[in-house]
């Protein structure tokens, strides 16, 4: 129960009204504090997928890379393997036919 | 009818724009500080306005964050010093009803206290809450508001009384 002092604290304590513009600038606030929000998710969601893209494109590009050097290293294998194969041919032959001459 | 009326912030803002910016009127005594805080309290509403499912719960949520950031801006405002209860001015009484004078009084005094008394002192007198609600609303123990309610009215009573003393 209140005494007198305390329902005259209520009355010093009445509620006051804002200025007449308040309602009208807090929803343009609002309304500018949730475009700006869909803006930020927006150049997230942006910004992730270009991420991603950079990413990926990497990637490919270090795959076609590694198997360029692959196809690169087994090209000159193979060319070592054919010239030794030459030279083996070429002695061969050479000893044939210095064999065919001494008939 | 009127309870069907699906809740929207801008009928939210209505209802409650004034008990918002009274809560940080009387604690902050500054007409333009107290619109930067009730707009700073119905912005962070804006953001969060789904999750309230009920009015009760939602009243109870802006008299918590216009409390709390009543007294985080008076924190932040260091200029602004709190005036001690003694050297409370007393207004001039010339030409002045009687009540007038004593609202004015009792607000410049309340205005006064230390931040949390007075914020205590505000819920329970402007927004009618029991000490059980202002101790939820502002995380302190029922037992610190009720310590503050005492203290805050005793001292008013004496103050009040001493200048009314003056006065006649």
């Amino acid at each position: 129960m209140m005494d007198d002092f305390e329902k005259q604290l209520q009355a010093a304590l009445g509620r006051k009204e804002p200025s007449p513009f308040f309602e009208a600038r807090v929803l343009g606030a609002a309304k500018r504090e949730a475009r700006d929000r869909r803006a930020s998710i927006r150049m997230w969601w942006a910004s992730a997928v270009a991420a991603i893209l950079i990413v990926a494109a990497g990637s490919a590009w270090q795959h076609q890379r590694s198997e360029q050097a692959r196809e690169d290293a087994a090209g000159r294998d193979a060319k070592a393997r054919l010239e030794v194969a030459l030279r083996i041919t070429s002695v061969k032959l050479q000893k044939i036919s210095q064999k065919v001459e001494g008939i | 009818m009127e309870g069907a009326e699906p809740r929207t912030f801008a009928s939210v803002l209505r209802a409650q724009q004034s008990m918002v910016f009274s809560i940080a009127y009387h604690f902050l005594r500054d007409r333009p500080a107290a619109e930067e805080v009730a707009q700073d309290v119905f912005l962070q509403l804006h953001k969060r306005f789904d999750e309230f499912e009920s009015d009760a719960h939602l009243s109870f949520w802006l008299r918590k964050v216009a409390s709390n950031r009543c007294i985080d801006y008076v924190r932040k405002r260091k200029s602004q010093a709190a005036v001690a209860l003694d050297d409370a001015p007393a207004p001039s009484v010339d030409g002045q009803p009687q009540d007038h004078f004593l609202n004015r009084r009792l607000q410049s005094l309340i205005a006064s206290l230390p931040e949390k008394p007075r914020m205590v002192m505000i819920l329970r007198y402007q927004e009618d809450m029991m000490p059980e609600e202002i101790a939820s609303a502002m995380d302190m123990p029922v037992r610190t508001v009720k310590s503050h309610l005492q203290r805050s009215l005793a001292m008013l009573r004496e103050k009040i009384d001493r200048s009314m003393g003056d006065v006649r």
